[in-house]
């Protein structure tokens, strides 16, 4: 292997280095599954500070209150879709994070209670509600690995392996606890680390900011991450190379699972109570997020970008709604529509490029 | 049929207890398979198979579609399991069980249907796999930036290619292939086993592996050719293994027999 022979492309690379910025960011969004959506991120956020700047009294999206209300939010539904998200670039499904979620909450505050780790009790204990966090994080890795095993053993899609498993586990749930609330109220530090408030900035969405610079650099500097894209991406490419895919897929489910877990036991801190039934539909708004911001049905295809970005455009969306006083049920109808929209807009730049 | 078979190898050699259809090695192949059988139920994919590749040779094996050129190819790569037989490597007894141990006696294979993911660029997909990490896992994208130019400026001058970043779902069938095999090329160490890997290739890049594939035989490494173009397997190879319906139909070595004499096997059984 001479040098000469690859010169011609260090001098491609070093041009391709060298464009300008604005062509640089031209590519970047035609070439990123998650371009399109970044672009209608900025869109969208601009519209509305225009509107809110121009409409204060009416539209009070730039208030503090808003800001605190929506960042709030968006960190359970954020970290969920993570675990999902890698799970779907890996190329399977998980219908039960949901259903894990309410369930492994639940698990988690009644752990802490029972070990004395209510704030309000007489001397509440600082390490129980650790105790309740980490018990719900392996269990929920478990029914990850539990789910993997079940879909990867017998060779069936995660579609239905997980489909029984989201009924199972909401059935388990209500068995387990019943249909009444568990109260939550964790005591000193968790209640901070989780649940505490700098300004506008909630604990939780520096969790989700936290899991998320980790999933990237997994999905982007491990070279795990590159198993996950390569066994989403063609299956019998990544066994003829030597990955094994099953022990791959086995990880990607474990993480699905403990991030179901971490989401569900970080809203109940912020809640202070959970119901049972609190998570049933957020797989699908899991799933909704990771589409829209660009993780293909196929696997193979996804970056933590656009999770992220994925998961703020439907709370944005919905925060304006809220705004508008529109009913709740238009909130579904325009996820709907953003779904469809946001997949029609990453196919079109594929079949534009190719 | 038999009989003629033997005629063409060097009878000297074969043991009296063993019939062996067709040339016997000369010295320890780098790989040797003894009788290997594969089977899907009743059907017999590969039927009593003897094939061996001996140190710096080039063999090209041949046979009409479904004569089993591909499942013996994906056996000794690790991705089939022979359902009897042995497998020797260097002489000794081996398994081929997973990609890790085929990796490990030094085979790479090219794959007929290319082994890339689409969606991965073209860098990543090099080292699928094999990613140059360092102790806690951590890719070195920049080291497999540099080393990915390097590959693909070396075993086959691609057309077109020049951004390792590039997604393979944007190439063209021939690039893909390119790729592969360049893949492969850089990984191999003793034996590489390629499945049709001219399908798509220009004549130009066909060339231009072929030469490849002869120049890797004067540095000791053995090839497997795989290929329905016999004026291409004439070109490169020392010795031609017909197969058909999952048996070894005739085996000579390029100077005991003429390229009329393979064409007629490969139609004709």
């Amino acid at each position: 292997m001479s040098l000469s022979q690859s010169d011609h492309i260090r001098k491609a690379v070093a041009v391709y280095e060298a464009r300008p910025f604005a062509t640089k960011i031209a590519d970047w969004i035609r070439d990123r599954p998650e371009g399109g959506i970044a672009v209608m991120f900025v869109f969208v956020q601009l519209a509305c500070i225009i509107a809110g700047l121009l409409f204060p009294e009416s539209f009070r999206y730039l208030l503090q209150a808003n800001i605190t209300v929506t960042l709030k939010s968006i960190a359970p539904l954020g970290l969920m879709a993570l675990g999902v998200g890698v799970l779907m670039i890996a190329g399977e499904y998980d219908l039960s994070v949901g259903a894990q979620y309410s369930f492994l909450s639940i698990v988690a505050a009644s752990i802490c209670n029972s070990l004395g780790g209510d704030i309000q009790a007489d001397h509440p204990s600082a390490l129980a509600p650790f105790i309740g966090l980490f018990a719900a994080l392996g269990i929920g890795a478990l029914i990850g690995c539990m789910n993997a095993a079940i879909t990867l053993k017998f060779n069936i899609p995660s579609f239905i392996t997980t489909l029984g498993a989201m009924l199972l586990w909401k059935g388990a749930t209500l068995l387990y606890h019943g249909t009444t609330s568990q109260r939550f109220k964790p005591s000193e530090p968790f209640a901070t680390i989780f649940g505490g408030e700098l300004s506008v900035i909630h604990a939780s969405i520096i969790w989700f900011a936290i899991f998320a610079v980790l999933f990237y650099f997994l999905l982007q500097h491990h070279r795990l991450g590159n198993h996950f894209y390569a066994v989403g991406g063609n299956r019998s490419a990544a066994i003829a190379i030597g990955i094994n895919p099953n022990r791959t897929k086995t990880i990607a489910f474990a993480l699905a699972g403990f991030m179901a877990a971490f989401s569900g036991v970080v809203a109940a801190t912020r809640v202070g109570s959970i119901q049972p039934g609190g998570g049933l539909g957020m797989e699908l708004q899991a799933i909704a997020a990771c589409v829209i911001g660009g993780v293909a049905l196929t696997g193979g295809r996804g970056s933590i970008l656009g999770i992220v970005l994925g998961t703020a455009l439907v709370f944005t969306i919905q925060d304006v709604l809220l705004l508008l006083r529109a009913p709740g049920f238009y909130f579904d109808m325009f996820v709907g529509v953003l779904i469809v929209i946001a997949v029609i807009m990453n196919t079109a730049v594929r079949r534009t490029k190719s | 049929m038999p009989e003629q078979l033997k005629q063409l190898g060097s009878t000297e050699h074969v043991p009296v207890d063993e019939p062996i259809i067709g040339v016997v090695p000369q010295g320890t192949p780098l790989l040797e398979l003894r009788s290997v059988c594969k089977r899907y139920g009743s059907f017999a994919a590969l039927d009593n198979v003897n094939f061996f590749i001996g140190k710096s040779e080039v063999v090209g094996l041949l046979g009409d579609n479904g004569a089993g050129k591909s499942t013996l190819v994906r056996m000794m790569s690790g991705i089939n399991r022979p359902t009897s037989g042995g497998i020797f490597v260097d002489g000794k007894a081996a398994t081929l069980n997973s990609r890790t141990e085929s990796e490990a006696a030094g085979i790479e294979t090219i794959y007929q249907d290319i082994a890339l993911v689409d969606s991965m660029s073209i860098t990543r997909n090099i080292f699928m796999g094999r990613e140059l990490a360092n102790r806690f896992g951590f890719m070195d994208h920049k080291r497999m930036e540099e080393e990915a130019i390097e590959i693909l400026g070396g075993a086959v001058q691609i057309s077109g290619i020049d951004n390792p970043r590039k997604e393979v779902g944007f190439l063209s069938g021939g690039q893909k292939q390119a790729v592969a095999i360049a893949r492969a090329v850089y990984f191999k160490r003793n034996i590489l086993l390629l499945d049709e890997p001219t399908s798509a290739l220009s004549v130009r890049e066909t060339e231009h592996l072929l030469g490849y594939v002869r120049d890797l035989k004067k540095e000791g490494t053995s090839s497997v050719l795989v290929t329905h173009n016999l004026y291409h397997a004439f070109m490169v190879c020392d010795r031609f293994v017909v197969m058909s319906h999952g048996t070894k139909v005739f085996e000579a070595a390029k100077q005991d027999t003429t390229i009329e004499e393979v064409t007629d096997h490969v139609i004709r059984t």
